[in-house]
């Protein structure tokens, strides 16, 4: 079969069929990541990324491709999430800019709409690193520019590209020495494969183009994975909760909202659960088998409007509702923004993301207005990081992402705010986000206030205890799965069988004379005992620092700690 | 010229021997413990307030000097020498009454008086600083124009930041000005209270620990006073020892050429609470 051109429709069948290639491969991308961080969510944050861009290209419908293009490309800058997710995001708003005029392209003008998306890509990071997404990009996209003059079939072109993206992604673990160490091909890399396999299948007709049919399978399939908590991942077949619940709770001003509490509750009866706080309202997405429950539980909090509830069985139905409550939803944010301005904005606003109730509460109790539940485990996206901005009346707002994997996601909010000028501290850790917050001074003007936040991300000490997830050598430090390994700033600099033994080797090595305050942050579930220990051994090795200890509540990190 | 007289309240926390040398009179506010009310500096002496303070089990609250305990003080000035004029410098307008006393007690009196009523804005030495400065110009023979131009000048020129405890006093006693913000945190956050120039307080910014706060005093100071020789003055809480480290630890910071340590009067205390300590910094004087 060959295939000249490609138009709306095609590229609609080409990234459906992309994201779903990428979507039953979630596990072994995640399996790869291990740059930048260790964390194991690139697959996760490639997919959530991708069913964001499906969303917007779904309610078009157009042969034209530029203006699909524009679609996904805008739901992909929404939804991205993760260092993958923006990158993925950059790639195909290059691809867009490239074709967003015409009405069907060719081989060469798709091959030079990935070149265009390779370079915004690299203009979009601060610190391109090869080895990464990025190259294989790179790499595959250069050779589509040669092939291009070769042939005029895309599906002959695209098979060379995909063989030359393959080939650029073994080549990875030369570029990025963490990934030899770890035996990997970067797993952001292959999650674009993937993506290209799914297009050359559409175009081969292996995918099944039948574009309504698509619709139900391939959506139902993508957006049963919405922002929620990844260790709540659930696979598709294991759908129970069938019925598809969306809704707006009006806040009753008596009544304490707390987004992790009614997140908590509403695992116990659903799953899929997405909570997006804005201003008085709360837009709760949930897919539940006990609806009546659902209601009682959420009106407690205030009245309930808008209210959809659908049988997931009945796809057809689905979808116009889907339809309809994106069109509501757009309506719901006009009207708000309305209700807004009426008051004098203040100057800063701070946002922050971090996992662990009690830590949350330190940033709020410090003046951070909104805290995103997320972090390692969880990478909110751009447009989660955007309802935050948006939700806060301040002319200027200071993103502190907390971890570098939001890092990027956070940057893009500023291409999509207009009203307030937004300011990344780049902070990566809990430590650094708590310094640069406490920074923030009311009276210092917005330049003063970035550089003594950026300033006090200089002069704090990170480190953190966790388990190591699998056998591995690092830095010439043999790791066995299962033991504690003590990381500071992004190192693992220790690791052995016993908590109490790393924890005292990171914080040796953490600790110097001329430190004054240690802060530990206590982990969900960790034992008193230990951290009485830990104290006990600070107080005795150094006498001059002062500890303070907080229940921090998070994931993950049996122990944080802060040096400064 | 005419012979000046000089007038502040118990809050400058000028100690009664730079009083009496000076001859500067003092109108107390008061401090009351449930029903008993003591004069401040007069009837209760910072040490006996401190160690009640501890044990006792209501907060004490503070009172403001009526007009009519303005009016008597300048009353008899006026009787000692009618013809004078009255320099009168008082605590911040932004946290008391005081200065809005002295205001009525002057309409009290006959049109023609020659009275000048300042309004520190500031409190403690902040205000002694400028009283004895004050009086030292009158003495090397400033006019009355000319002093209160000095006081006006020095004012901009002095530096004053404070650590407290708990922000639970200020908080309560509803002084806490443009520092509110910060109470509330989870964290033991020690904010670097200061006094802006509208006389309110204000943090200027805040920090984990004691330790890194008087390090952050250190700092900013330096940034105030970077190759000048200082004039300086500690207060406390009837907390000399501390007092006593905190100096040393500046002396060997800066060009000190002058220092005292003095305690926080009762009124300012019951504000402020224990364990409180300021630093008021100036250029050195060229007495």
């Amino acid at each position: 079969m060959s295939k000249v051109f490609i138009n709306g429709t095609d590229f609609m069948n080409m990234v459906l069929s992309g994201a779903n290639v990428l979507h039953s491969n979630v596990e072994k991308i995640n399996s790869l990541n291990v740059f930048p961080v260790p964390d194991g969510d690139t697959g996760t944050n490639m997919n959530m990324t991708l069913t964001s861009g499906i969303e917007y290209i779904q309610s078009k419908s157009s042969d034209h491709i530029g203006e699909m293009a524009e679609a996904f490309s805008k739901g992909l800058l929404m939804g991205a999430r993760g260092n993958s997710g923006v990158i993925l995001s950059q790639l195909f708003r290059g691809f867009t800019k490239s074709v967003h005029e015409l009405n069907e392209i060719n081989a060469v003008q798709f091959a030079a709409a990935l070149q265009q998306g390779v370079d915004t890509a690299y203009q979009a990071v601060v610190k391109p690193i090869e080895g990464t997404i990025l190259t294989v990009a790179k790499e595959s996209a250069k050779h589509a520019l040669f092939v291009s003059h070769q042939t005029d079939h895309i599906i002959e072109l695209l098979e060379e590209v995909i063989n030359e993206a393959k080939k650029s992604l073994a080549r990875t673990p030369d570029l990025l020495p963490v990934l030899k160490q770890a035996g990997v091909v970067d797993s952001g890399g292959q999650g674009l494969v993937f993506i290209y396999q799914g297009f050359i299948e559409a175009l081969k007709g292996s995918f099944n183009v039948d574009s309504n049919v698509m619709h139900h399978t391939d959506y139902q399939k993508i957006t049963i994975n919405k922002p929620k908590p990844a260790q709540s991942n659930i696979a598709t077949e294991d759908i129970t909760h069938f019925y598809d619940m969306e809704f707006f709770i009006h806040l009753s001003k008596e009544v304490h909202f707390d987004e992790s509490v009614l997140r908590k509750k509403l695992a116990e009866i659903g799953d899929s659960i997405v909570l997006i706080p804005d201003d008085d309202f709360v837009k709760v997405h949930v897919h539940s088998n006990s609806p009546g429950d659902v209601l009682n539980l959420t009106i407690q909090y205030g009245e309930l409007t808008r209210l959809h509830i659908q049988n997931m069985r009945d796809q057809h139905r689905e979808i116009v509702e889907e339809t309809n409550s994106i069109q509501e939803d757009e309506t719901f944010n006009e009207k708000d923004e309305t209700s807004i301005t009426s008051v004098e904005p203040k100057t800063f606003g701070m946002v922050t993301v971090s996992s662990g109730d009690g830590i949350s509460d330190v940033f709020s109790s410090i003046g951070v207005d909104y805290v995103l539940f997320g972090g390692q485990t969880m990478n909110p996206s751009t447009e989660d990081l955007v309802k935050a901005v948006e939700s806060i009346h301040a002319k200027y707002i200071f993103i502190l992402p907390n971890n570098s994997n939001i890092i990027l996601a956070a940057q893009q909010v500023k291409n999509l705010i207009e009203d307030k000028e937004v300011i990344v501290i780049p902070s990566k850790t809990i430590p650094q986000g708590l310094s640069a917050a406490l920074a923030l001074q009311d009276m210092n003007d917005v330049d003063e206030n970035e550089h003594l936040m950026n300033q006090a991300i200089q002069d704090v000490q990170s480190g953190c205890v966790t388990i190591a997830v699998r056998d591995s050598q690092m830095n010439g430090i043999s790791i066995n799965e299962g033991d504690y390994i003590g990381i500071q700033e992004n190192q693992i600099v220790t690791a052995s069988n016993e908590i109490i033994e790393t924890s005292k080797e990171l914080l040796q090595l953490m600790i110097t004379e001329e430190n004054e305050m240690l802060t530990v942050f206590i982990g969900e579930g960790m034992a008193a005992q230990h951290t009485d220990i830990l104290v006990q051994f600070v107080e005795e090795s150094y006498p001059d620092i002062e500890i303070e200890v907080i229940e921090g509540g998070q994931p993950i990190y049996d122990y944080i700690f802060s040096v400064e | 010229m005419s012979k000046i007289r000089f007038v502040t309240d118990s809050t400058s926390d000028i100690p009664l021997e730079i009083r009496e040398k000076y001859n500067i009179e003092m109108v107390p506010l008061k401090v009351h413990f449930g029903q008993k009310v003591f004069l401040d500096a007069i009837t209760i002496q910072s040490k006996e307030f401190y160690e009640k303070l501890a044990v006792s089990n209501v907060l004490p609250t503070t009172s403001q000097p009526s007009p009519v305990d303005f009016l008597n003080v300048y009353k008899k000035i006026y009787e000692e020498d009618p013809n004078c004029t009255i320099i009168s410098i008082h605590l911040s307008s932004a946290m008391s009454g005081t200065y809005q006393s002295a205001v009525l007690a002057k309409s009290l009196l006959d049109e023609g008086v020659d009275l000048h009523i300042v309004d520190a804005r500031s409190a403690s030495y902040g205000i002694g600083v400028l009283m004895v400065e004050a009086v030292k110009a009158y003495e090397n023979g400033k006019n009355k124009d000319e002093i209160l131009e000095i006081v006006a000048k020095l004012r901009e020129d002095i530096r004053i930041y404070f650590l407290v405890d708990t922000l639970e006093y200020l908080q309560k006693g509803g002084r806490i000005g443009k520092a509110a913000s910060v109470v509330g945190s989870l964290l033991n956050i020690k904010p670097i209270l200061s006094i802006d120039d509208e006389g309110e307080i204000t943090s200027v910014d805040k920090v984990r620990g004691k330790k890194k706060a008087i390090n952050r005093i250190v700092d900013v100071l330096k940034e105030d006073f970077s190759m000048t020789d200082v004039d300086m003055i500690i207060v406390h809480s009837n907390d000399i020892s501390n007092a006593k480290d905190f100096s040393q630890l500046l002396k060997e910071q800066f060009q000190v050429h002058n220092v005292k340590l003095t305690s926080l009067s009762p009124v300012i205390g019951t504000h402020v609470g224990p364990g409180t300590l300021g630093i008021i910094m100036r250029p050195r004087s060229n007495e």
